[in-house]
Formats: structure tokens, sequence, C-alpha cells
């Protein structure tokens, strides 16, 4: 317990019952976050890897809104528009060079492509 | 952290949710994954419950729950639907979640763009590229999985450490228990209100308060200063003291908003005189939105990222073309042969290839399995 409480730094108003704190959001987007690593560290298919690329980006999301909230300010929506444009970019970029590669190899299969690992 | 919830409770509740999704990774041989899903979601639902419990008796957080519960259960399902069609519709269950906690965040603006980027254009394309780049199914397995979505890659490990960072941030999170100020349109809108003047003097316009030239409309650049957003009144000049007089006759739309019987007595004893400063209220519909603060934000304070994200858009448009645009020339009846020979491996593939493929040899010459294609 003693070093667990290191961890406890209290907030210095009591909390309202019931009430949604900002940490209830950041533990939501840090497991989406999780979530996505796993999936990308796990799955061998081109694609899915791709799409927990964008549950991360997601993830990420949630946590610049909610920590705009937080501060009254909107600057943190606005980097949501930005990372949205990111991922679109990203999207179409990884997508077309999944289909470039499954041309190739007629496979999705990360492994595939093992030989070049260097 | 001890506000919101026991350390002890939180990892012990990670620790069941890791095993859960460890389990329900789609693997060879056993495949617990209806298990692995019911211990994975006893995990996370435990922590929500705990948070839940701990904030008190009356749930006006349900929503939140709701939703985040939503959201990490489909997340949980894109990464173990051995299908990949069914992991991009279940992506789009978490997008459309996380588009209703942007709501009870009040970014109402994001929350639509989420919807329509992400769930009506990115997952489009997604789902689009895995019906492109899936093999056929031969006739005699219809439902068989492709090798490499039965079985996951080294599940264990990659459960561990994307449960390690998880464990690391959610005890880096630990002064995050503040509460979230009470919501509704009023976040920011006070100081925005002088940084967005025109708003003002348009509504004040649709009033009906500058008719008759009895006030002096400011300009809209300069009026910043003239408005008193706390109050919400805005300090205007008298032009004719006695179009003002018809004024409050003619519009009491606009006399609702010049104010009170003490101003309509002195104007009545000739006190108020062209060249003073009167207050005048700003109408109720005055209000600076989630979307007027965004926009303003975006435009106003980060016009360069704005023009780079223009530039990076273009670039990924461009290079997207130039790499799918490259064409490998195979018919039907090869591709069906090339995906048959696969199974044994080099030795089939030079076989198979009739000599009319220029294009896909030269496609193929980077390639270990197609170095013969070049002969």
């Amino acid at each position: 317990m003693n070093t667990l409480s290191s961890l406890q730094l209290c907030t210095e108003a009591p909390l309202s019952p019931g009430a949604v704190t900002l940490y209830h959001y950041l533990f939501l987007s840090a497991s989406m976050f999780a979530i996505g690593i796993i999936g990308f560290l796990s799955r061998r298919n081109l694609i899915i890897m791709f799409l927990c690329t964008e549950m991360m980006f997601q993830a990420a999301g949630i946590a610049l809104v909610a920590f705009s909230r937080y501060h009254m300010n909107h600057t943190g929506e606005v980097f949501v528009i930005f990372v949205l444009t990111i991922a679109a970019a990203e999207a179409a970029l990884a997508l077309a060079l999944v289909v470039l590669l499954f041309r190739r190899r007629e496979t999705l299969d990360a492994e595939a492509w093992t030989e070049l690992n260097g | 952290m001890e506000a919101v919830i026991n350390p002890i409770l939180l990892y012990t509740l990670l620790g069941v949710g890791g095993l859960g999704v460890l389990l329900a990774l789609p693997r060879e041989k056993v495949n617990p994954q209806a298990i692995g899903a019911l211990i994975a979601a006893a995990g996370f639902g435990g922590i929500f419950l705990a948070l839940g419990l701990k904030a008190g008796s009356n749930h006006p957080g349900l929503f939140f729950y709701l939703f985040a519960l939503i959201a990490l259960g489909s997340g949980l399902r894109v990464i173990t639907h051995p299908k990949p069609v069914y992991s991009a519709l279940y992506f789009i269950m978490t997008v459309l979640s996380s588009s209703a906690l942007f709501l009870m965040l009040g970014a109402e603006f994001m929350a639509f763009a989420l919807i329509i980027i992400y769930a009506g254009a990115i997952l489009i394309t997604y789902l689009f590229v895995i019906m492109l780049a899936t093999q056929a199914p031969s006739e005699e397995d219809l439902e068989t999985l492709s090798e490499y979505d039965a079985y996951s890659r080294e599940p264990a490990m990659a459960t561990a450490v994307g449960f390690a960072v998880l464990a690391l941030l959610t005890g880096m999170m630990a002064k995050g228990a503040a509460e979230l100020a009470p919501s509704g349109g009023l976040r920011q809108s006070e100081a925005l209100l002088t940084e967005l003047p025109g708003k003002a003097i348009d509504a004040l316009d649709r009033h009906g308060v500058f008719d008759g030239g009895a006030l002096v409309r400011p300009d809209k650049t300069q009026a910043a200063e003239l408005i008193d957003p706390v109050h919400r009144v805005i300090m205007l000049e008298v032009k004719d003291a006695e179009a003002l007089r018809r004024l409050f006759e003619r519009s009491p739309l606009a006399a609702s908003l010049l104010g009170s019987e003490e101003r309509v007595a002195a104007l009545k004893a000739g006190s108020v005189n062209a060249g003073d400063r009167i207050e005048v209220k700003l109408p109720a519909d005055v209000v600076v939105s989630s979307v007027d603060g965004v926009g303003w934000d975006l435009i106003a304070k980060h016009p360069m990222g704005l023009e780079l994200a223009g530039v990076i858009l273009l670039m990924a448009m461009l290079g997207a073309v130039v790499l799918a645009r490259k064409q490998i020339e195979m018919g039907e009846a090869e591709k069906l042969d090339r995906v048959r020979s696969r199974g044994g491996e080099a030795s089939g593939v030079a076989g198979a290839r009739s000599a009319g493929s220029g294009g896909m040899a030269g496609a193929m010459a980077g390639s270990a399995g197609g170095g013969g294609g070049a002969a």
C-alpha cells in the first residue's frame, strides 16, 4: 500500500455525487489506445493493423476533447480536426500501399513480408 | 486517484481485462473467444462500476458509462473478430459511440464531423479495400478464413505490452479526478463575444435598433471594446435624440433592448443628447456556440496549421493516386491459378504463369517468390 500511496494525488475539491470526471474520459481513452496497441501488435491482416492505428487516433481524439472541455478551451477540438485530417491522409496512403502489396503477393498477411526485416 | 477508484481494485480489474483480451484474440486450435470476451467485459465493466459506485448513487453519468462500454466492447471486437469486414463495421460502432461522448462533452461540431469523416468516408474506404483485397473464396470452402485472419501473432506478448501501457497511463492520470465544469452553450462564450463583435451588431440590426438613424452603428472591427460580455451590454453612441424617442414609440422590439423606464423618462425630459453613450442590452440570441468557438479558434489562432493540413491532404491524394495506378495485368483465370498454386509455394508459381504476363513479371521482380518471372 505504501508504494501505491504515491499514486493517491487526491483533488483539492471533493467530488459531487455521480459526477463524471476528467479521469473517466482519460481512462476510456487510455483503454481504447491500449486495445489499439494490442490489435496492431497481434493481428496479421494489414488492413486490420491500419484499422487499429485509426482506433488509436480515435482514443487520442477523446482525450483531446475531454481536455478541451476541462480547460474550457477550443484548441483541443481544433487539434482533433487536424488529427482527423492526418487520419484521412494516412488512410488514403496506407490503403493505396495495401492494395499495391496485395497485388504483389495476393495476400494481406503481414508475415508474407518478413524478408524485409533487414 | 483514491477519490475516483481504489488503485488495487483498478489494477486487479485491469489484469482481469487483460486476461479476457488475451483469451478473445483469435488463435490456433482451441478458440475460447466467447469466454475471453466475457472476462474482458467483466474487467472493464467492473472498473466502470467501481467508478460509478464511488461517484455516488444518482447517475447523471449513466450515458457516459453506456457509451464508454459500447465503445470499448466494439473496440475489442475490432481486434478479435476474425473477419475483416466485421472488424470495420464494429469500428464504425466505436466511432458512433465516441461521437456520442463528444456530444456529452459539448463538442457538437466534432461529434458530427467525426461521424461524417470517420464513419462516412474513412471507414467506407476501408470497407472497399477490404473487399478489393480479399481472395475470392473457392467453391469447396466458402466459409474458411484466411490463415492470417484466423491466428494472431504473439497474442500473449501483445496483450502484456498493451496492458502495461494502460497501467502506466492510468497511473499517470491520477490527477485527473477533477470535475468537468457544467456544460452548456456558455463555455468561453463571454470572452469570445468581444472577439466576434459582428454577431452582436448583426443581432442588433435584426432587432431594428439602428432603424431611423437614432444610434451610430459601430464599425464591426472596432466594436470589440464597446461590448461588456459579463453584463451582456454594448455601449452605443446616440446620433439623434429625437429619432431615438420615435424608435421607442414605433418599435417595441428595439425598445425592449434600449432599456428601462428611466431611459424613457430621461428621453422625455430631454436629458439624452446626441453624442451621449447609452447602454443597449444584447439580444438573448447572441450566444457564441461551440461551432463558433471552434471555427474562430481554427481560423484565427491556427491559420498555419489549416494551410498545412490542406497541403498534406493534397500530397496524400497525389501519393495515393501515384501508388494505386500502377497496373499489374493479370487475367481472372491466371489469378485463380496463382491463388491455388500458393499452397505449393514457388514450385507451382512458375508453371502456372503464362508467357504473356510481362506486366506481372515486372511487378514481381522485387519479390523472392517470383524471381523466375523475368526469364
